[in-house]
């Protein structure tokens, strides 16, 4: 049963993926991340890492990806245009799929799927008691290092979209304030 | 009733007929849930509400229902047809999802639920946060600015409230020790002569008073209704949708708004407990409750000016949730030591 559900999640997950850099429309690209997100949650449940799935579903495909969604929506459909190639892509790409394929090779040589080791207690691995436990006994530091680089961020960012006071032309806040130009009309017929 | 559930086919067939039989009451509870607020709000403002088609106006959602099923099903010019059917059909599975983990009650030892997960709560919030790309990719397909308007103010106002709706209740999950909705239901005390479960909104009444707040806005029902103001936006999101894709949001909203009664009637007043009341009526009558209060607040307040929502989000209940979890922690210490 198990491993039925893995060959589902994992396939969708594969095609998520292809359809994220086939779709030409920006919003089916982020709509085909969105199954990703869901189907490496499913993943990460066969793992029995339930806090992982609940918390990969409610950050990822619901704060995330929302945010992503607002920005293209606000940019309005426009449609990505096909032009801009590299010379040599098609011939770049096959050799970067063919270094790619190789380190994957070497990397899967001797793995085997196999079963959880028996010394894990799995009614306690990998739930939010569990979890707890590293983040605020063995992890502390790194947990709370990285809450720091996010506010670094955060700060970081308000400074550099807020308005320049001494700027008669007002900064780059303005330019966000204006209507995106192609809101709501000019979206191509489609195929 | 055990030996069937514990046999591994048995219980597939379990769970197959209780996901068929939840999926049948939760659509009829919506439906009357729309009867009941169409008659209560017409009594709150001195009008009859519904009273014609079948005893009591009670079969008004049929009638409803057969309309919008033979409305025209308009699909705007230049859009992208896929995602503009897609969003509605979003909106209703995740409202549908969260019934899965929602315990309904416990009656000689029968457990009225789908599956008892121990991150449940999480679950639900996580079905949920996918509500939102039903109202944003609505709003962005329908191809019409005051859509768009509605979908973008959505997606804003829920991700505002979500992490103030999150933090309401962390103090429960404090005192029960655990996110499993059971557990949090079956939280039991030793009060002097009194042994037993109680409702957690007498240890967390600020945190009951946040997720209400919250949770309101996370329906988006009045006063939060923003992305559907009418003056401002025609219907908002919804303004281009018709026939059976608008029958499907309504769908969705009243689901939510049943869900999230249900979630303060588990979280905060001791879910299927009330003295002698059989388990299951009893969580009814709490779910029941809860959806009077959601139509008096429709009846009686005005809604936010965009500015206030973001004001009162972010400045007041997001602090004060904060504050409430390190309160609660801090006198958790303290007692427990």
């Amino acid at each position: 049963m198990a491993i039925a559900v893995f060959f589902v999640a994992a396939a969708m997950a594969v095609i998520g993926g292809i359809g994220v850099i086939s779709f030409h429309q920006p919003v089916r690209s982020v709509l085909s991340l969105v199954v990703v997100m869901l189907a490496l949650s499913v993943l990460f449940l066969l793992l029995s890492a339930q806090f992982i799935f609940a918390v990969q579903i409610i950050v990822y495909a619901g704060a995330v990806m929302v945010l992503f969604l607002f920005v293209i929506t606000l940019l309005g459909p426009a449609r990505e245009l096909g032009r801009g190639r590299l010379r040599f892509q098609t011939w770049l790409s096959a050799l970067f799929l063919l270094v790619l394929l190789g380190l994957m090779w070497a990397m899967l040589q001797g793995v085997q799927y196999r079963q959880p080791d028996s010394g894990v207690n799995l009614s306690f691995f990998g739930t939010v008691q569990s979890i707890a436990v590293g983040l605020f006994t063995t992890y502390l530091y790194p947990f709370e290092l990285t809450s720091i680089l996010l506010l670094v961020a955060a700060i970081g960012a308000i400074y550099l979209s807020r308005k320049r006071i001494d700027d008669p032309e007002g900064g780059p806040a303005e330019e966000g304030l204006r209507p995106a130009s192609g809101m709501g009309g000019n979206l191509p017929p489609p195929e | 009733m055990n030996q069937i559930y514990n046999d591994p086919i048995g219980h597939w067939v379990v769970v197959v007929v209780a996901m068929a039989l939840l999926l049948f009451v939760v659509l009829t509870a919506t439906a009357y849930t729309v009867w009941f607020e169409r008659v209560a709000l017409g009594r709150i403002q001195r009008r009859p509400g519904p009273n014609r088609v079948g005893p009591f106006g009670l079969m008004q959602l049929a009638a409803d229902g057969i309309k919008l099923a033979f409305k025209e099903s308009f699909v705007p010019a230049k859009t992208d047809k896929i995602i503009y059917v897609l969003a509605p059909t979003i909106g209703v599975a995740a409202a549908f999802l969260a019934w899965t983990v929602i315990p309904i009650g416990l009656w000689y030892n029968v457990q009225y639920w789908i599956a008892d997960v121990n991150v449940g709560i999480l679950v639900i919030f996580a079905v949920s946060s996918l509500n939102v790309y039903a109202i944003v990719l609505g709003g962005y397909a329908s191809n019409n600015k005051y859509s768009l308007l509605g979908g973008l103010r959505s997606a804003a106002q829920l991700i505002s409230y979500e992490m103030a709706l999150g933090l309401s209740l962390v103090p429960t999950f404090m005192i029960a020790g655990s996110l499993r909705l059971r557990d949090i239901v079956e939280y039991t005390v030793t009060w002097g002569p009194y042994h037993g479960p109680i409702p957690l909104i007498l240890l967390t009444p600020i945190g009951f008073v946040i997720y209400l707040i919250a949770a309101t806005a996370e329906t988006n029902r009045t006063p939060f209704d923003l992305p559907e103001a009418e003056q401002e936006l025609i219907g908002g999101f919804l303004t281009e949708y018709s026939g059976l894709k608008f029958t499907m949001y309504y769908l969705a909203e009243y689901l939510n708004v049943i869900t999230v009664s249900a979630l303060a009637t588990l979280l905060f007043f001791g879910g299927w407990y009330l003295w002698i009341v059989p388990p299951i009526f009893a969580f009814l009558l709490k779910v029941i409750l809860f959806l009077f209060l959601y139509i008096w607040l429709r009846g009686t307040f005005p809604r936010l000016r965009y500015d206030m929502l973001m004001r009162l989000g972010w400045k007041v209940l997001l602090p004060l949730a904060m504050a409430n979890v390190i309160v609660t922690a801090t006198i958790l210490v303290a007692v427990q030591g």
